[in-house]
């Protein structure tokens, strides 16, 4: 159980990490894409990114894609690697259970 | 986190996978299946006109690639502004890439003019092969392993054609050199579903 992230073990934020987890390092998921996949408002999703980003897990970039401004999430080597650590121990859980 | 239990890191885990298959199908959306996808129709088109319309095989192979290389801008630029996933490709490295596929072929082309006289055969699989060689080399530099195996399949199946089936060397392309690509893209396209 002290393996479980406790920023990652939050659903919309275990929710966010998956999604960004599920691309190849390097790419970048958009914001308003995310948002929409994860069925979450505006201020809500803002509000966990910035706790995932405060942790280091994940970084945001604002840019300007055909003159119009867009935000990219992208997930950082210690995000992916929280990640994987989180999901082990969700595994371990359901292992040790079986076990009992 | 004290009351959690098995049953709640099945659920976890189930969402984990929800999620990671949904945005799967963003990333199938972006570049790679819709010039896969491109690509594959105008080879599956291009070498069965050809087999059908040998004399004409030049002027077919010439049209269809002047519709691929306006088809592939058109997607670049579509996808650029619309994607959800930006991809570790810069605009930099996308005016690399661009510029990598113009010298290849312009080697390709001094090559050729060096080792002439050729057949259409011959010149159809250095071309073939040639761009082949580009997936490959793009599919190592961006870790798109899956071009990789792409690029070396085709290669060998365009071998197979040429030395072994010359009679049926376009219909063999278009089937399975043009199918391979054309599959890759959809099997992109549809895999999350």
């Amino acid at each position: 159980m002290s393996d479980l992230d406790n920023i990652i073990h939050q659903p919309v934020r275990l929710r966010v990490m998956s999604a960004i987890v599920a691309l190849d390092p390097g790419e970048q998921i958009d914001f308003i894409y995310l948002r929409n996949l994860l069925k979450v408002t505006d201020g809500n999703l803002g509000a966990h990114l910035a706790k995932l980003e405060e942790a280091g897990y994940i970084r945001i970039e604002k840019t300007f894609v055909a003159r119009k401004p867009r935000t990219f999430i992208i997930a950082s080597d210690k995000g992916r690697d929280a990640f994987s650590s989180h999901i082990a121990a969700l595994r371990q859980i359901i292992k040790d259970t079986q076990k009992q | 986190m004290d009351k959690f239990n098995s049953e709640n890191a099945q659920e976890s885990l189930a969402i984990v996978d929800d999620v990671i298959a949904q945005t799967r199908k963003a990333i199938a959306s972006t570049y790679a299946n819709p010039l896969l996808i491109l690509w594959g129709v105008i080879w599956v088109v291009s070498f069965t006109a050809a087999h059908l319309y040998l004399d004409y095989a030049f002027h077919i192979f010439t049209a269809f690639s002047v519709v691929g290389g306006i088809g592939t801008f058109i997607i670049v630029r579509i996808f650029h502004t619309k994607s959800p996933i930006r991809g570790p490709i810069s605009r930099k490295e996308g005016w690399h890439l661009f510029w990598f596929w113009i010298l290849l072929f312009a080697y390709v082309l001094i090559w050729l003019a060096i080792l002439a006289p050729f057949s259409g055969r011959q010149l159809n699989a250095v071309l073939s092969t040639a761009s082949m060689f580009a997936y490959i080399v793009i599919g190592l530099w961006f870790c798109s392993y899956f071009m990789v195996w792409l690029g070396l399949a085709v290669t060998a199946m365009t071998l197979i054609g040429f030395y072994l089936l010359p009679h049926y060397y376009c219909l063999w392309m278009a089937f399975t050199g043009g199918g391979a690509i054309l599959c890759t893209g959809l099997y992109i396209r549809f895999r999350w579903r």
